[in-house]
C-alpha cells in the first residue's frame, strides 16, 4: 500500500493491536446488535477473523444466543469494533 | 500518455487528535468515545478508555443515558462515518419540529 505515511510511527497501529491479540480472547461488536466472543487464531488484510470457542451473544432479546465450539470464520464485513481480552457483554 | 499519480493521499490528518478524546459514530447507528491512540490510512482506529453509547430499544434513532464502558478497542475502519472531538458536538433541541398549542 503506497499510502503517504504522514503518521506518527511510534503511535499504536490498529491492526497491529489486533495482532497481538491473536491466541487470546477477542470480543467482537458487529454492526448490528450481535456480539462475538472467542479466542482470536487469525485474521487476513479485510478483517475476516477465525475464532475458537466462540459465544455468540444477542444485545436486543437480552440473553446469550448460541455457543459455538471448533472454529469459526467470522465475515469481516459487519465488523464495528474488536476488544482485546474483552469477555463480552454482562448478560 | 499522461499518468496519473496513483499516490493516496489522506484527506485528513489525525494525528493532530492523537491522545485526545473524539467521539465516533458508525453505519448501524453506534456510538463510542475514547482517547485516539492509533489509526491508519483506511481509517481503522484504536480509542483507549472507550465508551459505548447506548440507543434507545423503542427508538433506534434516540441516545439514552445508558452507558458501557469497553476500554482499549479497534474501531472498523469500514464501519466508521463520522470522526469529531469530544467536545465539538451537544445536543440540541430538535429545530423542525414546530410546536402547535392544541
Amino acid at each position: 500500500m503506497a499510502a503517504t505515511q504522514a503518521t506518527n510511527p511510534s503511535q499504536l497501529l490498529p491492526l497491529e493491536l489486533v495482532d497481538k491479540c491473536i491466541g487470546s480472547r477477542i470480543h467482537i461488536v458487529m454492526k448490528t446488535d450481535k456480539e462475538i466472543v472467542g479466542t482470536l487464531l487469525g485474521f487476513d488484510d479485510f478483517v475476516n477473523m477465525v475464532l475458537e470457542d466462540v459465544t455468540e451473544f444477542e444485545i436486543t432479546p437480552e440473553g446469550r444466543r448460541i455457543t459455538k465450539l471448533d472454529q469459526i470464520l467470522l465475515n469481516g464485513n459487519n465488523i464495528t469494533m474488536l476488544i482485546p481480552g474483552g469477555e463480552g457483554p454482562e448478560v | 500518455m499522461d499518468k496519473e499519480k496513483k499516490k493516496k493521499e489522506s484527506i485528513f490528518d489525525l494525528s493532530k487528535y492523537i491522545d485526545k478524546p473524539i467521539r465516533v459514530k458508525f453505519q448501524g447507528g453506534r456510538e463510542a468515545s475514547g482517547v485516539l491512540k492509533g489509526f491508519d490510512p483506511l481509517l481503522n482506529l484504536v480509542l483507549d478508555g472507550t465508551i459505548e453509547y447506548m440507543r434507545d430499544p423503542d427508538d433506534q434513532l434516540k441516545l439514552t443515558e445508558d452507558t458501557r464502558q469497553l476500554g482499549l478497542v479497534v474501531c472498523r475502519g469500514t464501519s466508521v462515518v463520522l470522526i469529531c472531538p469530544q467536545d465539538g458536538m451537544e445536543a440540541i433541541p430538535n429545530p423542525f419540529i414546530q410546536q402547535q398549542d392544541g
